[in-house]
């Protein structure tokens, strides 16, 4: 059975420390809710790119770790970012995929190639350090603290259902232009 | 009639826009974290590429070559989070294949994007707008319609336009634009 990407982004918010997290689609309003902080950003209004923003806070500070929460539509939308990133060799950067094979928020319109689309195998041909599939969330749980301190580039493609709310569903939370202001604020000027 | 710009003038003119960049983040409270003054995220222009070529003997300048013109304007976004300096170099193609993401991220997300973009195949006694080819000819008109400021650099004498066209983005908290007019040498 697929993990709820509640469930996995609720062990993720007590574990990260620290950590810049930048949802993005259908795990943005759950992370609203279960991190309601100013170390994340949510990539809302360019699908696609949170892997790449990811990437640009991940070289701006390398004492950080950077999580990214993607889909698998949102990555193909900006494949060549696994090529990208990996080139980078940023060693602080967490690429989670939430797999669930489909468009959510659009009406659930499957995505090219549906589940059988094996990011996995293209992170680790693009050159990231290490690149894993994770189905249960036992197994989530046990390996998450080596996800957050691992060295990167790192993808883990999660097996996830259906989030309960969407960004269509779940209107609401600061526009993009507020919560960057609000990480930038809090990154390059820490009290 | 425009002329083209000798890429080590570009390369310099960049590194002190980066200085300034940087002094004026210090004057912030902002403390340096990298020994490097900025980034230049490209996806190689065929247009730029003396500059791109030179750049690759520089240590001052950190290149990031992305796949996309989207990616570059993502990374981009995330490299001002983190309080770093960065331009990006592109080619007219490409900043019309990512006009959504400078939408998201430059205008929307008031992220500062100072931008270089190449105009291949600008003929030398043409002005752009009157181009044979249509990838120079809509470059000026498409900024125009997305209200993002720009101006041309016609030759070595126009190399001030950049720290200005840089400092604007800043000033007004969104995307402007240098157009090299020649392919640099």
């Amino acid at each position: 059975m697929a993990m709820r990407p509640e469930d996995v982004l609720r062990l993720i918010a007590a574990a990260r420390g620290d950590a810049i997290c930048i949802p993005t689609m259908t795990t943005a309003p759950a992370w609203r809710d279960l991190a309601p902080d100013d170390l994340s950003v949510a990539c809302v209004g360019f699908m696609g790119g949170a892997s790449a923003m990811g990437l640009g806070l991940a070289l701006a500070r390398p004492d950080r770790r950077v999580v990214v929460f993607d889909g698998d539509g949102s990555l193909l939308m900006q494949l060549g970012s696994l090529a990208t990133i990996a080139g980078a060799g940023a060693r602080n950067l967490t690429h989670l995929v939430f797999k669930n094979g489909v468009y959510h928020t659009s009406g659930s319109q499957e995505i090219p190639g549906g589940l059988q689309v094996d990011f996995v195998t293209m992170a680790k041909g693009a050159g990231y350090r290490a690149a894993y599939a994770v189905h249960e969330l036992d197994d989530f749980k046990k390996r998450l603290p080596s996800m957050l301190t691992d060295p990167g580039p790192l993808l883990v493609e999660l097996y996830t259902g259906l989030s309960e709310k969407t960004p269509m569903t779940a209107r609401g939370g600061q526009p993009f232009n507020q919560q960057a202001e609000t990480l930038r604020t809090k990154l390059v000027r820490p009290r | 009639m425009p002329e083209s710009i000798p890429a080590p003038l570009i390369i310099d003119t960049l590194k002190d826009t980066f200085r300034e960049a940087r002094a004026a983040l210090a004057a912030e409270g902002v403390r340096p974290r990298h020994e490097h003054l900025g980034w230049i995220l490209s996806v190689p222009d065929t247009h730029q590429k003396t500059v791109l070529a030179a750049l690759d003997k520089e240590r001052a300048l950190r290149v990031l070559t992305c796949s996309t013109e989207d990616e570059a304007n993502a990374v981009a976004a995330g490299l001002w989070m983190g309080g770093e300096p960065f331009v990006l170099m592109i080619q007219h193609a490409g900043l019309y294949a990512s006009i959504n993401t400078l939408r998201g991220v430059a205008m929307d997300g008031r992220v500062p994007i100072f931008y270089m973009i190449g105009l291949l195949s600008r003929e030398k006694d043409k002005d752009p707008r009157e181009s044979r080819h249509s990838m120079v000819r809509y470059c000026e008109p498409l900024l125009d319609v997305f209200g993002v400021p720009h101006a041309r650099l016609e030759g070595p004498d126009d190399v001030h336009l950049i720290p200005e066209y840089y400092r604007l983005a800043q000033k007004r908290r969104g995307p402007a634009a240098v157009l090299v007019g020649l392919e640099t040498m």
